[in-house]
């Protein structure tokens, strides 16, 4: 049975809701709709689920108007969505920006429901063996379904205690990475040398580290300090970007998308320039497809992931069709326009990312600030763990370094280097320690001695290596930082995605507590490697909904800087 | 210097040729073209300035998301906020007079209000429409807003320092909603609260001064604690309660802004 079904206009004013059906619902449905779905451009998918209710909608771009259908989720109704078209089309008829009452759609409405239902009955019948199937598939989780369903990064922020449910599921997972689990017994067994001959094996100390005591001063000798004197961190620069080439840029992409789609030009030439100058025709679907491949495919050779792509194309075509075009303006056009509104909106942080502010909030609660920077291997974690410290540092906040990174060898040396260019103090207990156990004496002796923020660096691990992934659960639930800071290369493509959504499902599943916590910013690196092909930027956000919080763009303590989206944005669409 | 000479020379011959010209023509006609000409320049003068004048009666309506300022359009435009209101998508604009300024005599000047959407993701939008902004309402959640309040003076801050807003000093009007209901915090304690959070952030961001591009000013006076009054531009506070249609205080503040 229906619930509800709501129409209001994209300003926000509901005009119409069923009195017939005049259950409050519970929640807020229809709020956490537009949040996290229609506002972080996913309105091409098919439904959303919400606590109890499944959520349907559709849009009439042209007027401006939302019609959103609330049913309860166990149900499979199947005329939800001939219901709304229905009423779509009978509503634009008797709609009038003046207006704010339709009392008298509610007989219309009943009329269309008790059609749409016998319609739905007649062929339920047929399509209850297709839609059995589809609930089977849909709850082995797959990779493709876990990606890109909003509803289930909801549902990862919002759980509650789902750990020991996760447990079923990751055993199946745990056979696959049985072969990398290979990398886990030099924890607890050392290799022992290969002895090729009867001669005794010398037995060489592998362990060059030099003796340190307490406060790691080792080898001073040819360690020299940073300081201040690299200069100003480029996060503190301001960014200086051209904005004069935008015009030729544009007079360029016409004429490219004029030889690109010569057929579909033929077709009606004539007709469409005289649209495009009286302006009066609406949007059709097959209008927007060459458009919109056109675009799908240029965000595609900026590395944005596939997936993306599609479905960020997928809500741009929901979000035109039915439109009225303006004149004196072509179809593509009009397209690249929303695509760069929805790029912008995408990229803009959803929550303030002052880290500053937060720094100073912590200070005031006599507690550190704690950072923990993960990722998978090779990203760039301590490097830019230096440079975020070097900038802390700079802006008179006083930092410490945890080297929770046990596991690769000359992990901790490195970031004893760091600390000592820098002359900052530095937590370490060694190779072969709990990397938990670590970050929580950190956190005690940050605490102690009164530094401002705790910068966690934790080893690489591959999102789909399931003890490791348990283990930085584990260090992240136990010590609860502030920040969970992911790490990702600008290079990276496809596998953005899977990082990421692997991640925040790993964090979700195995914590234990009340509180998940997700991944609440990303960290770009390698971003002076790359040109123009600054898509996976792009990719990261949309699919884990974190803002960038730092961009790395070299190697050396300066080359930190903030994410400028405007910038982004035409590079995307260049 | 031979060419200049030419050139001398034949621009007196020109001039001769257009005084003869000017000459031969009736006297009653050159006077005429003369008038019409001064006349077209005086009428082009006149409605560029009426319409430099026209242009600033925009009254924004912003806040975060949650905080009323649908609900408050709405009553400001039709006296009731009719169903209900959902999270705003896209800003609401309407030109209208102020529903109950109906009742006055004499000539009322159009109020052009604007509800800019407070989601987060929706900033950018304010940006669009802070260059015409005559006044500004900025709308805070008075029931629930202790846990917003960071929230609600970041954005603010990023308002007041907003290079528009300052050069033009725009009158900023922090209004209290849903005072109607019992547990709502009442405007001094919002004040106080405001001026203490906007005064950490003067603190935090002064350190990245150089680099935050989006606060083009600071505000405040270097050494003292913040404090409305600082602010080049008038900022007052105000209760309301949208729900309940009790708008008299921002009708006035809109009425005192905008002149006819």
């Amino acid at each position: 049975m229906l619930e509800q079904l709501l129409i209001f206009t994209r300003g926000g004013l509901i005009l119409w809701t069923c009195k017939e059906l005049g259950k409050a619902l519970k929640g807020s449905p229809i709020d956490t709709l537009i949040r996290s779905c229609l506002l972080e451009e996913r309105s091409g998918e098919v439904s959303f689920n919400y606590e109890a209710y499944t959520l349907k909608w559709t849009f009439h771009n042209d007027l401006g108007l939302v019609f959103v259908a609330v049913y309860q989720r166990i149900l499979h109704l199947l005329y939800v969505d001939d219901l709304l078209s229905m009423v779509k089309e009978s509503f634009s008829e008797i709609y009038d920006p003046k207006r704010m009452s339709y009392d008298d759609f509610d007989e219309t409405f009943r009329q269309l429901r008790m059609e749409a239902e016998a319609r739905g009955m007649t062929n339920g019948n047929h399509k209850m063996e297709d839609d059995d199937s589809d609930k089977t598939n849909g709850k082995e989780n797959t990779a493709d379904n876990v990606v890109l369903d909003p509803s289930k990064l909801m549902k990862l922020r919002s759980k509650g205690v789902r750990g020991r449910g996760g447990v079923r599921k990751t055993d199946s997972i745990g056979n696959k990475s049985s072969k990398v689990a290979a990398a886990e017994p030099p924890k607890k067994a050392t290799k022992k040398n290969r002895v090729w001959d009867d001669a005794a094996p010398k037995q060489v100390k592998l362990d060059f580290t030099d003796s340190v005591d307490e406060n790691g001063n080792g080898n001073h000798d040819h360690v020299d300090i940073a300081a201040a004197d690299q200069g100003e961190s480029m996060m503190d620069k301001e960014e200086v970007f051209s904005s004069d080439d935008e015009s030729e840029d544009d007079d360029d992409d016409e004429l490219r998308s004029d030889e690109k789609k010569p057929e579909a030009k033929k077709k009606g030439w004539f007709s469409s320039v005289f649209q495009s100058i009286t302006g009066k025709a609406n949007l059709e679907r097959t209008d927007l497809e060459p458009a919109l491949k056109a675009l799908k495919e240029r965000l595609m050779t900026k590395n944005v992931a596939e997936e993306i792509a599609e479905k960020l194309c997928e809500s741009v075509e929901a979000s035109l069709e039915g439109k009225k075009l303006a004149s004196f303006t072509r179809i593509s056009s009009t397209v690249q326009g929303a695509m760069e509104d929805a790029l912008i909106r995408i990229l803009t942080p959803r929550r303030s990312i002052d880290i500053m502010r937060d720094v100073h909030a912590a200070k005031e609660q006599r507690r550190p600030y704690v950072v923990v920077f993960v990722g998978v291997n090779g990203v760039g974690k301590s490097t830019n763990l230096a440079k975020v410290a070097y900038w802390l540092q700079q802006h008179k906040v006083s930092v410490m370094m945890a080297a929770c990174d046990t596991f690769r060898s000359g992990a901790v040396e490195q970031l004893r280097t760091h600390a000592r260019r820098l002359q900052i103090p530095i937590f370490e207990k060694g190779y072969e320690k709990d990397p938990a156990v670590v970050a929580k004496e950190a956190i005690q002796e940050a605490t102690r001695n009164g530094s401002d923020v705790v910068l966690v660096d934790t080893a690489g691990r591959m999102q789909d290596n399931e003890p490791l992934m348990r283990a930085l659960s584990k260090l992240i639930n136990l010590n609860k930082p502030d920040l969970v800071l992911f790490v990702g290369e600008a290079l990276v493509g496809n596998d953005a995605v899977d990082q990421l959504s692997k991640f925040n499902q790993k964090l979700s599943d195995l914590s234990n507590s009340g509180t998940t916590r997700l991944i609440d910013g990303i960290l770009l690196t390698k971003f002076d490697t790359i040109d123009d092909k600054v898509g996976a930027a792009l990719s990261m956000v949309y699919i884990s909904g974190a803002p960038v919080m730092f961009v790395g763009c070299g190697q050396s303590y300066t080359d930190l800087k903030k994410l400028n989206v405007k910038a982004i944005v035409k590079t995307l669409l260049k | 210097m031979e060419n200049l000479e030419d050139l001398k020379i034949m621009a007196e011959q020109w001039s001769n040729r257009g005084i003869e010209y000017l000459q031969k023509i009736p006297q009653d006609q050159l006077y005429a073209a003369v008038g019409v000409l001064l006349f077209t320049t005086v009428l082009l003068f006149l409605s560029i300035r009426l319409v430099r004048r026209t242009k600033s009666n925009t009254v924004l309506l912003s806040g975060l998301s949650g905080s009323g300022k649908t609900v408050l359009f709405y009553q400001l435009r039709d006296g009731s906020s009719h169903q209900g209101t959902v999270t705003s998508m896209e800003p609401n604009e309407g030109t209208f007079d102020l529903h109950s300024e109906n009742a006055k005599k004499g000539k009322v000047k159009l109020v052009h209000l604007v509800d800019v959407p407070g989601h987060s993701r929706l900033r950018p939008k304010l940006e669009e429409f802070l260059p015409q902004a005559a006044a500004i309402v900025f709308v805070v959640d008075a029931l629930e807003f202790l846990p917003n309040c960071r929230a609600a003076s970041e954005y603010l801050y990023d308002i007041l320092t907003n290079a528009n807003v300052v050069k033009k000093k725009v009158p900023v009007l922090l209004c209290c909603n849903k005072t109607d209901k019992l547990t709502a915090h009442t405007k001094e304690f919002i004040r106080k609260q405001m001026e203490k959070e906007i005064e950490k952030l003067r603190a935090s961001r002064s350190a990245v001064s150089t680099a935050d591009i989006a606060n083009d000013f600071t505000i405040g006076i270097e050494g003292e604690v913040f404090s409305f009054s600082h602010c080049c531009n008038k900022v007052t506070v105000a209760e309301a309660s949208g729900l309940d249609g009790e708008t008299v205080q921002i009708q006035d503040f809109i009425r005192e802004h905008i002149k006819p």
